[in-house]
């Protein structure tokens, strides 16, 4: 038995923990297959994870989220490939600290504002929320596929099941209509950067890393709906904003997994996953594109994907949110909507550019040309992601009928909405329709053949000495993304391009630590006589406050 | 017996006095051999201090505290000091970091400290032995004082000493304090003397100079 001394530890699973294990099971299970099957580091994450989420008593939840972040660490130090110089496991490393150190007075304070603002820190660095989300694109690309994929799908999972456990469970009773604001507005900044970025980046696992904080954004935004209809006692509007954030939890979980082993395989091919070095590898790879065309379908929230589900919920409950308040209500969730659109938009545009770029068009590099096709135990590992992916993504309203007991546990007296998207009848009305057309095509269509010149597929015009077309005159991916660099880009990230997060937190903490380094050196390098007057000049004003006290 | 008591008192107080005029005129001396006879007054006078409360409170261990410190700390250690001097040829003007007027002033701020720390604010409370722990508090200041103000190594040690002087001057105003506590402090002294002599024949040796601003220099440049 470990735990507090005299009482052991506390284990147990409710509806909440049990949807986050079958959450974690199949990307795990999928890892394991691809990659890590023999790496004890990542049987200690997982279970890690697992004790996080059976904890029934705080300690046990601390200690399984700690021993999560220490796993996960050095998994991140063994695969730091420090590609800009700069080691992402040091950063790692300082971001599970600083949540450990949030987390850990929150969970055993008394329920309150304080405590939830804690837990907010704790737990949404950890989750990857804005403004402390610049440390998740550098580090969940740096471990092997395996580990990047649990990382992105289930460490972000655990941290958002701290935050459903607390915010509405533990401290529910105490909670006040500003936490949801609070969430929300954390959500939204995160949604923005993280899908701007997912669209500029160039690096295939860094794209994914983005999108996974645009992805935590987007449930952070349901969260913080639910919880300030919970707390301005709507169990209705709670319900249904609770029910986008565990659905999009559920889609999050299976297409990352899967979108970051493939792009483990297509490293592993090519050696590159950078999408300006990449393209035409649906052609060598056939098998690993139509996965990564599924994954890439939840990640852009495209309708009959299991992205699209969570955000058509979401946003209705923004809407039904709206006329919750006041004026000041009206205004702040019509910004919420237009911020959940715009992101909508880039994420579509990210979605498109890597299957666009990455997969379709000619290979951009010999390595791109020379790929084959990833190993049998990917494809599995991959597949089973996918098909739990389609599941997802045809049956949302059956999950959510599942989901049922969550809710209610959740929310006190939840009424669970039906969900108005059915997308079972209508992908069978597309098929039919479909077949319709081709049988009416076979049978009516006109016959013989005729020779028309190729669609040019996005070419550049070849220049004379190249008359069959370069592969480096086709437009690339950063070219691609050019344009709402120019729009969004200076607005966002300023003129220098640099994400908010790093240039307003992790560039000040860095000047900070120069500064007190310089001082610890002078310290250090002080002369006997320098320490004396040191130590004397303590000794006089402790004298001086002594007597200060005394007389005053 | 009235008048015994005051007069016991007000002599305990001169003397008291008289060490920390010698401990606040060695911060305003610039040369070694000046100091020395400086810290040896101080000893005289503590000597004298310490014979006096012993007949006045009968204990023998005062009259051994005084015996010690005149031997000790008035005759033997400013012989060894003085020969340090000479044989290094130290009898010149010792280098100051501060000004002597600024480190008066500083001095003069630190008896103040030291007066409001251990007189209560209340005046009708002030009990002699009060007044007396000010005083060696004040001698501790000033000495810790000129340990950090000064380059040279023996004034350094100078400094020390008239810090000890301090602690034993409030030992034996205190009735009842153990005589161990005084012995071990003298066996402390020494100890500090001889490690301090080896570390000046060891500068001696490398540098041809006792001045520590040579040292300084080359800490901080070779770290």
């Amino acid at each position: 038995m470990v735990g507090l001394p005299g009482r052991g530890m506390h284990l147990g699973i409710d509806p909440l923990s049990a949807l986050f294990l079958c959450l974690l099971a199949p990307q795990v299970v999928a890892a394991a297959v691809a990659v890590e099957r023999k790496s004890v580091t990542f049987w200690v994450f997982v279970l890690g994870m697992v004790l996080a989420l059976v904890a029934a008593d705080s300690f046990a939840l601390i200690l399984g989220f700690e021993l999560m972040s220490a796993a996960s660490w050095l998994l991140v130090l063994r695969g730091d490939r420090r590609p800009d110089g700069r080691p992402p496991a040091t950063l790692y490393a300082g971001v599970a600290l600083f949540s450990a150190a949030c987390l850990i007075p929150a969970v055993f304070l008394p329920a309150g504002g304080i405590a939830f603002v804690l837990l907010l820190l704790g737990a949404g660095a950890k989750a990857g929320l804005a403004p402390l989300h610049s440390w998740l694109p550098r580090a969940h690309p740096a471990p092997s596929a395996g580990v990047s994929a649990v990382m992105s799908g289930g460490m972000v999972s655990v941290a958002l099941y701290v935050i459903i456990r607390y915010a509405f469970i533990v401290f529910g009773n105490a909670a006040e209509p500003w936490w949801g604001t609070v969430l929300m507005a954390v959500g939204a900044a995160s949604v923005l950067i993280g899908a701007l970025r997912c669209l500029l980046e160039v690096e295939l696992k860094t794209v994914l890393a983005c999108s996974t904080v645009e992805h935590m954004g987007l449930i952070a935004v349901g969260l913080g709906v639910a919880l300030r209809a919970r707390a301005m006692d709507d169990p209705a509007l709670a319900s249904l904003a609770l029910q986008a954030a565990l659905l999009c939890a559920v889609a999050h979980a299976l297409f990352k997994p899967l979108l970051f082993l493939g792009a483990g395989a297509v490293h592993h091919a090519t050696g590159t996953t950078s999408l300006d070095w990449l393209g035409g590898l649906m052609r060598c790879m056939p098998r690993l594109g139509v996965l990564m065309l599924v994954g890439a379908a939840g990640m852009a929230a495209l309708p009959l994907g299991p992205g699209f589900a969570p955000e058509f919920l979401l946003l209705h409950a923004v809407i039904a949110a709206a006329g919750s308040g006041g004026v000041m209500a009206w205004i702040g969730f019509a910004a919420l909507f237009g911020i959940l659109g715009l992101s909508a938009a880039l994420a579509l545009a990210a979605g498109v550019r890597v299957i666009g770029f990455g997969f379709l068009g000619r290979p951009r590099s010999l390595h791109a040309a020379a790929a084959e096709e990833a190993d049998r135990l990917t494809l599995i590992g991959m597949g089973i992601l996918a098909v739990c992916c389609v599941l997802v993504a045809l049956t949302p309203g059956l999950l959510l009928r599942a989901m049922a007991p969550v809710i209610s546990e959740a929310v006190p007296g939840a009424l669970p909405q039906a969900l108005a998207y059915a997308p079972l009848p209508l992908a069978l009305l597309m098929a039919v329709l479909a077949a319709v057309a081709f049988v009416a095509l076979r049978r009516f269509g006109a016959r013989g053949e005729r020779e028309v010149p190729a669609w040019n597929g996005g070419f550049g015009k070849p220049p004379v000495w190249l008359p069959f077309g370069d592969p480096a005159t086709q437009p690339i991916a950063s070219g691609f993304a050019e344009p709402v660099r120019r729009v969004l880009g200076p607005a966002l990230l300023g003129r220098a391009g640099l994400d908010p997060g790093e240039r307003y937190i992790l560039a000040p903490l860095s000047r900070l630590h120069l500064r007190l380094t310089r001082l610890a050196e002078l310290v250090r390098r002080a002369t006997i006589r320098q320490r004396l007057a040191f130590v004397f000049g303590a000794l006089v004003m402790f004298l001086l406050a002594l007597g200060l006290g005394q007389n005053g | 017996m009235m008048g015994l008591q005051i007069f016991t008192n007000s002599l305990a107080h001169f003397l008291a006095g008289v060490l920390l005029l010698c401990a606040f005129a060695l911060l305003s001396q610039r040369r070694l051999a000046a100091m020395i006879t400086l810290v040896q007054a101080e000893a005289l006078v503590l000597s004298a201090a310490a014979f006096w409360q012993g007949l006045v409170q009968g204990s023998d261990g005062l009259f051994l505290t005084g015996i010690i410190t005149l031997c000790i700390k008035g005759f033997l250690l400013p012989i060894a000091l003085r020969r340090i001097t000479r044989q290094f040829n130290l009898i010149r003007a010792v280098e100051t970091v501060m000004p002597v007027g600024l480190s008066m002033i500083i001095g003069v701020g630190l008896i103040g400290i030291a007066v409001m720390v251990v007189l209560p604010g209340s005046a009708g409370t002030v009990t002699l032995t009060h007044e007396d722990l000010a005083i060696a508090l004040s001698v501790v200041l000033l000495g810790l004082l000129v340990m950090t103000t000064r380059r040279n190594a023996l004034s350094q040690v100078i400094g020390f000493l008239s810090t000890e002087n301090g602690l034993v001057l409030a030992a034996i105003g205190m009735p009842g304090m153990p005589f161990v506590v005084e012995l071990s402090v003298a066996l402390l002294v020494l100890l500090a003397l001889l490690v301090v002599g080896v570390f000046v024949f060891q500068l001696r040796e490398h540098f041809e100079t006792l001045d520590l601003s040579g040292i300084e220099a080359i800490e901080r440049r070779g770290r």
